[in-house]
């Protein structure tokens, strides 16, 4: 479980007549990984795709243009269609379907363009409204010149020129001056030095009010044509949508198919591919291919991929070519699988390495939970990830609801037992403080007796007993990292032998170790550690396994593993944060409740509602900060801390021939 | 706290807060740069979240420290 599965590498030679059936054949068994050839040896080249690939691709491709006129995009969805009724369809209707759309897309462009034209025109006229003289009375003159434009300032100069008459807009900004032709450039410098700007005046006839009415009843019966022509692509893209879809996917999927031959290495009449296969499944691959192709291809395993690293002490050179690309097929069992998207962030895991999946399915909502701590945080968690992982259909979103979910059930049992509260409230009786009990006037019990056992509700406070719980988690902490040691201990020695390991790994083990056993001696004398007792065994034995450890990192790892020492100090006290992020959302809880039940409520009438107000608001502000501290901080522990001390990454991910059908299905 | 404390308890309170105010600072200040960088890397390949994630949190650890100090110190009073 905790290691990749195993995987074997199988060539399957044939002529290439059968190579369509084999295609077949490998995406139906959804098993074999291919290892895609990269031209260059033994006379072999790429191979050539299907015959029908070009066909198929220029479908899509028209397919693809449809899809992007009519604003399809990733998120639709529909109910899946047969895939003999897709292609019946698609012989028959795509063309229709494509003439369709483009008639439409072609008139919604041309309207638009006119609608942009009749807007500009518009524009143009609007200034000469406030002018009663029409169109063609601004131009065709022999002795007249006209400027129109727009002005700073009042041209008040031009009056006494003489020969002159001055049109203005209410406002004053916009004229229209008519002046003789002898008298123009001298108008022409008083305008300027008013700030005029030239404005054109459009070619026509007619007041200029009346011609923008007539453009604007055009505009409204061009914006009614594009309603229609929206509304028509609309309902096309509702009525064909299932269509679509379905011929989107079918289509690329035969174009994946037909296209496979690119992927293998084929001589002029023969194909060869080379591919992975789970050890366990090898056996249904054979089968597969001999009953569906009887014995007309060659089915050989070639190796059965060892975990243990190639020969290191060869050349440096040859050490590379080993770069392990085995692909590394993750757990899809169940609940295990729905944390492969925490491992995915980081990196997929090395073939030859412990797949940290499983801690992290464990310890993480386990950590989730300890720093929320909080039955009612903890219930609203659980369904709000159980909502998500039945709703979502995004891997991401899968994931955070994944986190949600588990985390939500921890954070409830430790709400309920060991920190006994809900919303930040204790149940049971603790001093002064507002309970639940208090607030119901109902004395919740600190333990309940079950069969003669006494199950405690509420062993700490997270605001009391700080102490004790940044304590808890610093054990925690070590316990988290032997486990991580463990597993680099574990996969060194599988990777390159025992011996290293033990060079590499086990000296940190005995550091670990020796700062555990001292632990306790230095929390007891937290105030006043040069107070200690230095001679005693409880100080010099953790003290001498430390320094073996240190020795057998100085001689494995050399110098550099000294510098290391306060990193592995730094590694310990960082999961106190387990314990700092409870204790700070506690603290945001009693004042929200505070102010909400204490302050406001107890004032009646206004106060009361206010104070439902603030609790809601203040608890939600909690819950939405859990879910980022509580989880990014849970997560980061093992990132940064575990994963650390053993994990590599950088795997390749098994990724067999296969189809994955969302819109389409199979019968 | 009803009743006047005495100034060294007055004191220690100060300076758990100025640990931990100073840790956070510190911590922020370290997390700027790499913050910035990381969502660059994020915006040029999505696949990088993880390892970006991880890198931007690694001085978030000295605010935990500042924390825990300031805990120890709250303790004398």
């Amino acid at each position: 479980m905790l290691l990749p599965e195993k995987m074997c590498r199988i060539l399957i030679v044939g002529s290439k007549d059968r190579l369509k059936d084999t295609t077949e054949v490998l995406y139906s068994l959804s098993l074999v990984h291919p290892i895609d050839y990269l031209e260059g040896d033994e006379g072999l080249s790429i191979g050539t795709p299907f015959a029908e690939a070009s066909e198929v691709s220029s479908r899509l491709l028209k397919l693809r243009a449809i899809e992007k006129d009519l604003d399809i995009g990733e998120g639709a969805s529909a109910p899946p269609m047969a895939v003999p009724e897709v292609q019946k369809r698609l012989d028959e209707e795509l063309t229709g379907l494509e003439a369709q759309v483009t008639s439409i897309t072609e008139s919604k462009n041309q309207l638009s363009s006119r609608q942009a034209a009749l807007e500009n025109e518009k524009s143009l006229l609007m200034p000469l409204t406030t002018i009663p003289l029409d169109l063609e009375l601004y131009s065709g003159y022999e002795t007249l010149t006209v400027f129109t434009g727009v002005v700073r300032e009042d041209p008040q100069a031009l009056a006494p020129l003489g020969d002159v008459e001055v049109f203005k807009s209410t406002e004053g900004q916009f004229v229209a001056v008519f002046v003789t032709k002898e008298k123009a450039a001298e108008a022409q410098r008083i305008l300027v030095s008013n700030g005029f700007t030239e404005v054109v005046v459009p070619k026509g006839k007619g007041s200029p009010a009346e011609l923008i009415k007539s453009i604007e009843s055009e505009e409204a019966s061009i914006s009614k044509e594009l309603e229609e022509a929206k509304e028509k692509a609309a309902r096309l893209r509702k009525d064909n949508l299932g269509l679509i879809l379905a011929s989107d996917e079918q289509l690329s999927i035969e174009v994946e198919k037909a296209e496979f031959p690119l992927r293998i290495a084929s001589t002029k009449n023969a194909f060869v591919i080379d591919a992975w296969v789970p050890l366990k499944q090898e056996a249904k691959v054979k089968t597969a291919l001999q009953s569906k192709l009887s014995e007309s291809v060659h089915f050989e395993v070639l190796e059965v991929k060892n975990r243990k690293e190639m020969h290191v002490e060869d050349t440096e050179h040859d050490h590379d070519i080993a770069e392990d690309t085995t692909p590394v097929k993750m757990s899809e069992r169940k609940p295990l699988s729905m944390f492969n998207g925490f491992t995915e962030l980081i990196s997929t895991p090395k073939y030859s390495e412990v797949d940290p999946t499983a801690i992290i399915a464990i310890t993480f909502p386990i950590f989730f939970g300890l720093m929320v701590g909080d039955v009612a945080y903890g219930v609203m968690f659980a369904v709000l990830g159980f909502i998500g992982l039945r709703k979502v259909r995004s891997d991401d979103w899968k994931t955070i609801s994944t986190m949600l979910f588990f985390g939500g059930i921890w954070a409830t049992f430790f709400g309920l037992f060991m920190f006994g509260e809900g919303f930040g409230m204790h149940f049971a009786t603790h001093g002064t403080d507002i309970t639940w009990s208090s607030l119901l006037g109902i004395d919740f019990p600190h333990a309940i007796n079950l069969g003669g056992i006494s199950i405690p509700l509420g062993v700490f406070s997270k605001l009391d007993n700080v102490n004790t719980l940044l304590y808890i988690s610093v054990w925690i902490g070590v316990f988290h990292l032997f486990l991580g040691f463990g597993l680099g201990l574990f996969n060194i020695s599988m990777r390159v032998g025992v011996k290293h390991a033990i060079m590499e790994k086990f000296g940190w083990v005995l550091i670990l170790l020796g700062m555990a056993l001292l632990l306790p001696v230095v929390v007891a004398n937290v105030n006043n550690i040069l107070a200690m007792d230095f001679g005693s065994m409880a100080v010099l034995a953790p003290l001498g396994i430390l320094i073996v450890g240190l020795v057998i990192s100085l001689i494995g790892e050399g110098p550099l593993s000294i510098l290391e020492l306060p990193s592995l100090l730094s590694n310990i006290l960082s999961y106190t944060r387990l314990t700092a992020i409870g204790t700070s959302k506690a603290g945001l809880a009693l004042a929200f409740n505070q102010i909400a039940l204490v302050m406001l409520a107890p004032m009646g009438g206004a106060g009361i509602v206010f104070g439902i107000v603030i609790f809601m608001v203040g608890h939600l502000t909690v819950f939405m900060l859990a879910i980022i501290s509580a989880g990014i901080h849970g997560i980061r522990l093992h990132y940064v801390e575990l994963f650390q001390k053993f994990y590599l990454g950088g795997g390749t991910k098994f990724n067999p021939l296969r189809i994955v059908r969302k819109h389409t299905s199979e019968r | 706290m009803n009743e006047m404390v005495d100034v060294g308890s007055g004191l220690v309170a100060i300076g758990a807060g100025v640990a931990i105010g100073l840790a956070g600072l510190g911590a922020g200040m370290a997390e700027k740069d790499i913050g910035a960088a990381a969502v660059g890397a994020i915006a040029e390949n999505p696949k990088n979240f993880g390892r970006s994630l991880v890198m931007t949190v690694i001085p978030e650890t000295i605010v935990i420290f500042g924390l825990v100090i300031a805990f120890l110190l709250m303790g004398k009073i």
